[in-house]
């Protein structure tokens, strides 16, 4: 049995590790504009809003992460077992799977701009030479993160799980967090800045997304630098508190008590999001909209 | 555990895994604009993250030594919440922080736990937005029972006597096969329990019910008949 002190310090790794996993798995999907605020970039032109922005939906980000993970985790297992060092089979596996990614990457954009040809939308050459090597460098990191945490858990937690399908279920997972969490950021602000601060986008505006830079026309990268803010930093602390609270609590304490403690942070958590429900209701009030509504009888 | 045991509890675990992912609120992509109430992803991806970040927990628990069946059936529930609980707050961090909303259910005038008024409160020209209480609660509800679900699966084909690793595999298509059936039902968004979509949670029970008793039945004969999984 490991002792705690050793525990611990792995599972603030394997936490700091899903934090950057998450963030870049976020800034990913913004730069290559994936999952589901792409529905936007792909309704734009036909509703006459040319774009520079990356337009990848390979698949939902959860499938397309557990893809990469399970590509990479294979890759750096079979050469665990030829004696690589860990960190050179990690960085292979993971370099693979950045090939496929890339390749993914570029089949999808031409594809899916191709299709939009009746409405005039070109196909920028450019925009996938500049695009594609940030996308694969942040599918690098992401998926080297993924292998390195799913390792620690494998190896020295010895999780009856083997190693491959560990990196798959958190690939699984880290795509669920990116799409729930940080695509909200792009889908919501990015993507509609010069709709006023504080209201959901209205039906009638869809597709109408800004295509205008801070200096320039805007790319997907520019996106990423906005979301970066925000948006894949809130993706990388919920994996990250995700990964090490649910296994501090296995660690520290024994099995019944490692139960009861994760029902008390659930509770914790509903408070908090209680209490971040009172405060955005008093702070932002009402929409005048609907309270003029309300008094003129509707 | 004798086979006709084995194949009612892996409809069990069916049936709780399609009722869980019912609870959940996933507000599609019209969520990830702010233009639906709930977490702005699909149906399948968020109760699958969920469901296999509980099947982590419950397999790891599942192999200390004497460990009851409640524990690992919890751990996998907790495992579940926990995933769920933290996607939804920070998500909700994001639309009042990031986007500057309240949240707020277009599908209820009063939420039914707070009593808070809700439709003063949703952004013009939209379905709501963000999780409020209501919709937080429900999702905290739905990952419990898809957490149980899927660890009931998880130990209930090593009590069939498959291997660790394979166990989970099944574990995560029949977990997959369950979430896809709700995520049919809902046919896009639900904001949780207070949703009248809920009301055709019956249906679901039922493709359930056949799906997960067809799996059961092939898995139950397979390992029977000597496939060495």
């Amino acid at each position: 049995m490991m002792d705690v002190n050793t525990g611990l310090g792995l599972v603030a790794l394997m936490g700091a590790a899903a934090t950057i996993a998450g963030a870049a798995e976020d800034l990913e999907s913004d730069i290559g504009s994936q999952s589901n605020p792409n529905s936007q970039v792909q309704l734009a032109p036909q509703v006459g809003v040319l774009h520079r922005i990356f337009n990848k939906a390979i698949s939902g980000e959860p499938p397309a992460y557990a893809f990469y993970s399970s590509i990479a985790a294979t890759v750096a297992w079979i050469l665990m077992n030829a004696n690589f060092n860990i960190i050179a089979a990690f960085a292979i596996g993971a370099f693979v799977a950045s090939i496929f990614h890339g390749i993914y990457a570029s089949t999808a954009y031409m594809g899916r701009i191709a299709s939009q040809r009746r409405y005039g939308q070109p196909i920028y050459l450019d925009v996938i030479y500049n695009h594609l090597p940030p996308i694969m460098a942040h599918g690098f990191v992401a998926t080297f993160c993924i292998l390195g945490l799913s390792y620690i858990l494998w190896h020295f937690f010895e999780h009856p799980f083997p190693f491959v399908m560990l990196a798959f279920i958190w690939g699984i997972t880290v795509g669920a967090i990116g799409s729930s969490t940080g695509d909200v950021h792009y889908g919501s602000e990015r993507e509609y800045q010069n709709k006023p601060f504080g209201s959901g986008l209205n039906a009638a505006l869809s597709g109408k997304i800004v295509t205008k830079a801070e200096i320039g026309t805007r790319s997907s990268i520019d996106n990423a630098w906005f979301c970066a803010k925000f948006g894949g930093p809130a993706t990388g602390i919920t994996f990250g508190l995700i990964v090490f609270l649910d296994n501090w609590r296995t660690l520290v304490f024994d099995q019944f008590m490692a139960i009861v403690v994760g029902f008390v942070i659930v509770a914790l958590l509903i408070v908090a999001n209680w209490l971040l429900e009172v405060w955005a209701r008093k702070s932002y009030g009402p929409y005048p909209e609907k309270l003029a509504m309300l008094e003129g009888g509707a | 555990m004798d086979p006709i045991t084995i194949i009612l509890g892996l409809i069990i675990a069916g049936i709780l895994i399609v009722i869980g992912v019912h609870f959940i609120p996933v507000g599609g992509a019209p969520a990830a604009m702010a233009m639906a109430t709930g977490v702005g992803t699909g149906t399948v991806q968020l109760a699958t993250g969920a469901g296999l970040t509980g099947l982590v927990s419950a397999g790891y628990m599942y192999h200390f030594a004497n460990v009851p069946m409640s524990y690992v059936l919890l751990s996998g529930a907790v495992g579940s919440m926990l995933m769920l609980g933290i996607t939804m707050l920070i998500g909700n961090v994001i639309y009042i922080f990031g986007v500057g909303v309240p949240p707020a259910s277009a599908k209820v005038k009063f939420d039914p736990i707070t009593k808070y008024r809700q439709d003063i409160y949703v952004s013009p020209g939209t379905e709501g937005q963000g999780i409020p209480t209501v919709c937080f609660v429900s999702g905290i509800i739905g990952a419990f029972l898809g957490g149980v679900g899927g660890a009931l699966t998880y130990v209930l084909l090593n009590e069939l006597g498959l291997s660790p690793a394979i166990s989970a595999l099944i574990a995560i298509g029949f977990f997959l096969a369950n979430a896809v059936l709700a995520a049919y039902n809902i046919a896009g968004t639900i904001e949780g329990f207070h949703d009248p979509k809920f009301k055709r949670l019956p249906r679901a029970i039922v493709s359930s019910l056949i799906v997960s008793g067809f799996i059961a039945a092939i898995l139950v004969l397979a390992a029977m008949g000597g496939v060495v999984l």
